[in-house]
């Protein structure tokens, strides 16, 4: 009989801090501070995990909540390219992601030898009442919405775990983000492509 | 005297507005499939000039009606109400109800305490109003937007957004200030004397020609004016001109015609056990996403960085043309399947 087993070491946390350019969680003392979507909304931070730990959803470990001394936590999407370190074989990068209303863009995936493939990143609404429009599994609810000035019952914002294919058998070394500032990403996990295990 | 309508019941499409979940409301009261009647139609109108700062706006070509231009191919009606004052409007709210019909009433969701807006700004909304009590001093409300309500609410609340001025306080409220509600209130009917809804095929076909090859009407439209609106939105940016709020909701409109046709698709598909369709529907949607992305970019995007919506416009009008294509080549696969198997239903008995 052949099994696949999925150790925790086979998956790889990346930091993302260094590309943080948006606040997305507030406290209810400081609403104001953030603005992840262009209205100024911010999800709860006391309804989320602490910041610098490490947290499991659907199996998959994340560095979440991200943080930084200026308050940023998340990559709002603008074409950036992020470095995958370490470089190595993959089979899916999962995310941890919500959007200002469902979108959609393509993600390029470079590899070594200036070889690029494309993919697509999809991700749901972060607004009450979204459905995991692309199959997303709903990673955090929050039970309120922050507004810059006051705390609203009966929003419940969420954040999607989304993951994106690697199907090239090759050495994966960066990520280029969609130009696409709807889509606000927190966390990314690599899965190693090595995790074969025979018994 | 009480009286308060049955068969409400909450309608709403996650990339439509006030104005879809209120109409969705008043069809669905009865039996009409509101994702059909207004998922049949895609298109794209903006006249350069008729922006108005309502959550519920939707551009019309002149004299043509709000049903005409949101709903063309089904049998309803439409009328925008503008009484004189809050009295007169009251009036004809309630008469509208005691006719067995709800009123879209606008409101200013500052005055309304289940709007996360209430006591903090101003911002102009649409919402059903389908029941009174006097005695009582109560109105009934269906909102579908979230975090959404259905209920009664006492009546003072609905007379204070009816006819607030809507002012600016504070900055939130980005889009949707400064613009007198006056009371006025939306009615949707079925039109007797409209013809039957035309097969699935001439509406695509209709659609995908009103995208191509448009009537000539006084401001964008179509495929060509889609490209001209966003190519002149840019310009207008790039020579420092203000284009986050038009942009943003001129694009919402476009967002919740996209996205509202290619869930019509994906019913019907699944309803007609057709992969043509939901394949279709697929591409219609990522025109939808393109309209997404397009209306945080405006708001969030400097002068300098004018080629971001500059490139954007470019993918959406590639993927606008390839979904186009896709339309019309599935419509002429319907039209071959016959005329029965491809006419929605639109109300349980039609």
């Amino acid at each position: 009989m052949t099994a696949e087993i999925v150790t925790s070491e086979a998956f790889q946390p990346t930091s993302l801090t260094t590309y943080f350019n948006n606040t997305s969680r507030t406290d209810a003392h400081a609403l104001d501070a953030g603005a992840f979507n262009i209205w100024r909304n911010t999800f709860p931070a006391t309804e989320l995990p602490e910041p610098g730990g490490t947290v499991v959803v659907g199996g998959v470990p994340f560095a979440f909540p991200g943080w930084r001394a200026d308050g940023a936590d998340n990559v709002r999407c603008c074409g950036q390219l992020l470095d995958i370190d370490p470089p190595g074989h993959y089979d899916w990068i999962y995310l941890l992601v919500a959007a200002e209303r469902r979108t959609e863009d393509p993600v390029l995936l470079h590899f070594a030898a200036g070889v690029v493939d494309q993919e697509w990143l999809r991700v749901s609404d972060f607004w009450p009442d979204a459905s995991a429009h692309f199959g997303e599994l709903r990673a955090y609810q929050c039970s309120v919405l922050h507004y810059p000035r006051h705390t609203q019952e009966r929003m419940p914002p969420t954040i999607w775990r989304q993951r994106v294919p690697v199907a090239r058998a090759a050495e994966l070394r960066a990520l280029r983000l969609p130009d696409n500032p709807a889509i606000h990403v927190f966390a990314m996990t690599l899965l190693s492509a090595d995790r074969r295990i025979q018994r | 005297m009480k009286a308060v309508l049955d068969g409400v019941q909450r309608w709403r499409h996650e990339l439509s507005n006030c104005l879809h979940s209120c109409i969705g409301v008043a069809l669905t009261r009865h039996g009409i499939d509101a994702l059909v009647v207004l998922g049949s139609r895609w298109q794209f109108y903006y006249r350069p000039g008729d922006l108005r700062r309502e959550e519920y706006f939707w551009p019309c070509p002149p004299g043509v009606s709000l049903a005409q231009t949101l709903m063309p191919y089904h049998p309803i009606s439409s009328r925008w109400h503008q009484p004189a004052d809050a009295a007169q409007g009251w009036q004809q709210v309630r008469e509208r109800i005691l006719a067995g019909e709800p009123a879209l009433v606008a409101v200013d969701n500052f005055w309304l305490p289940f709007r996360p807006a209430y006591q903090d700004v101003h911002s102009n909304h649409l919402v059903a109003v389908y029941g009174f009590d006097d005695e009582a001093d109560l109105v009934w409300i269906n909102d579908g937007v979230p975090p959404a309500f259905d209920g009664p609410m006492a009546g003072k609340h609905l007379d204070a957004s009816r006819d607030s001025d809507n002012p600016i306080v504070h900055d939130r409220d980005l889009f949707f200030t400064a613009n007198p509600i006056g009371n006025k209130w939306l009615s949707i009917d079925r039109d007797p004397d409209a013809p039957a809804p035309p097969d699935l095929a001439t509406m695509l076909r209709t659609n995908v020609r009103d995208f191509l090859d448009p009537e000539p009407v006084d401001g964008y439209v179509g495929l060509g004016g889609i490209e001209a609106f966003l190519r002149d939105s840019a310009d207008r940016l790039a020579i420092g001109e203000a284009i986050a709020e038009e942009t943003f909701v001129v694009a919402g409109t476009a967002v919740a015609s996209a996205a509202l046709h290619a869930s019509a698709l994906r019913a019907l598909a699944s309803q007609h056990n057709n992969p043509l369709l939901a394949e279709v529907a697929l591409a219609v949607d990522r025109v939808a996403h393109h309209w997404t992305a397009i209306r945080i970019l405006v708001n969030t995007i400097e002068q300098s960085e004018v080629d971001r919506l500059r490139y954007r416009t470019d993918q959406l009008m590639a993927d606008c043309g390839r979904a186009l294509a896709e339309v019309s080549r599935v419509a002429d696969a319907l039209a071959q399947e016959g005329q029965q198997t491809c006419r929605p239903r639109f109300t349980a008995s039609s």
